[in-house]
């Protein structure tokens, strides 16, 4: 097995055309798409949306996502009294689907981003082969903590039957989307080669 | 280098073979998937023209209809980005209207730019920044997300008020499937057939 870089050919990102590695910096003669070189320098870049993406994890989740009244009664939601309400109220099984999409999926992707760019800045030779897959599942799980803003969005829109019941967003709407959207600019800007430049000099 | 396939995840090189029925290459390292036996410019522009109508029935009726003591509302997709805009959310507003209209409507135009000719032999017109703007949006799509959030949606209203859904609902499902299988087509079919025609 060889790689790109020990065979002097490189795979463009975007059309994957395979060609010979350029000296310096090119675009690709298909397609026009910067070509990048495996390198870490886009390690600092995510390290600071996964730093911007914890700073807002915190109002995301203390703040009330969503605001109720159904006469007589008012209640502020945050995400998790939402799914303790939905776990009472509604169905056990959308519930764990809720917590999975809203709490578990944005942990997991802070923790595994920030483990895959300290083994990655320090050459780990760990398992290289686990930590890819873990890096696929980041982009398969990443765009699904969106469904929280999604659910309260439409919540708003329908619940308007005038004095009987209304629903608002509430403030932790903004920075819930806000670390969405940064975990999955951070995951993209993480390029996975580097995984495999370990300190046995591969990739 | 026509005949090597190079992994994007580790950059493992492999030499090309046919593959039978329909299944997808992975990489001997890393095991990511490398390409796909069954990329066809027909069936892509098939389903590009079903999530296309689709699209089209989810903006057209109501998502969720709900009624109670004699009020009846409809939550339209367009309601559902107009009500954050109305509570002062107008970024959540602009982010939804985005990943909900603005996004799919862009893609799917593409899409059809690029098949359409394609299937007729021609080079599509300004073909490269069309590939190129088709892979900026391709992240944002999150119709899958959201037909899961009007699932959810239609649970919690329950103990409020009777709530239906509508057809826009069947759209969107629709739609989700679509765009999920036209994730599963290889892009690079695209650009070796439009380098064929040339």
């Amino acid at each position: 097995m060889k790689t790109a870089d020990e065979l002097g050919v490189i795979a463009c990102p975007l059309c994957e055309l395979v060609m010979r590695s350029p000296d310096g910096d090119a675009d690709c003669p298909r397609c026009g798409q910067f070509l990048p070189r495996v390198s870490r320098r886009g390690i600092g870049k995510c390290w600071a949306l996964v730093i911007a993406a914890v700073a807002l994890y915190f109002p995301a989740n203390v703040l009330p996502m969503m605001h109720t009244e159904q006469f007589p009664m008012h209640r502020d939601d945050t995400i998790l009294s939402g799914i303790k309400f939905l776990w009472r109220e509604g169905s056990w099984e959308l519930a764990v689907l809720v917590f999975a999409a809203s709490i578990l999926v944005p942990l997991t992707k802070l923790i595994v981003l920030g483990f895959l760019l300290v083994t990655s800045s320090r050459r780990s030779t760990w398992r290289p082969r686990v930590r890819t897959k873990m890096y696929r599942a980041l982009e398969v799980i990443g765009h699904w903590s969106m469904l929280d803003v999604f659910v309260v969005s439409l919540l708003t829109a329908v619940v308007q039957l005038g004095r009987f019941a209304s629903v608002e967003p509430g403030p932790a709407v903004l920075p819930f989307a806000s670390v969405v959207v940064l975990t999955m600019l951070a995951s993209a800007s993480f390029d996975p080669r580097t995984i495999w430049m370990t300190r046995r000099g591969e990739a | 280098m026509p005949e090597l396939a190079v992994c994007a995840y580790c950059g493992a090189v492999h030499r090309r073979a046919p593959l039978p029925g329909r299944t997808t290459a992975r990489c001997i390292r890393c095991d990511a998937p490398l390409y796909h036996s069954t990329t066809e410019v027909p069936a892509m522009l098939g389903v590009a023209v079903l999530a296309t109508v689709a699209f089209v029935i989810a903006n057209t009726f109501p998502l969720i209809t709900l009624s109670a003591q004699g009020h009846q509302t409809r939550a339209t997709l367009w309601a559902a980005i107009m009500a954050s805009y109305n509570y002062r959310l107008p970024v959540v507003a602009a982010g939804l209207a985005l990943t909900l209209i603005v996004a799919p409507v862009v893609e799917l135009t593409l899409l059809l730019w690029v098949l359409v000719p394609l299937s007729l032999r021609t080079r599509p017109p300004a073909f490269r920044f069309v590939m190129r703007a088709m892979a900026v949006l391709r992240p944002w799509r999150l119709v899958e997300v959201f037909l899961l959030g009007v699932i959810i949606a239609i649970v919690k209203l329950s103990g409020l008020a009777t709530a239906v859904l509508g057809w826009g609902a069947f759209g969107i499902t629709v739609m989700a499937i679509a765009m999920a299988s036209l994730g599963s087509f290889d892009q690079s079919v695209l650009w070796q057939r439009a380098e064929s025609v040339r």
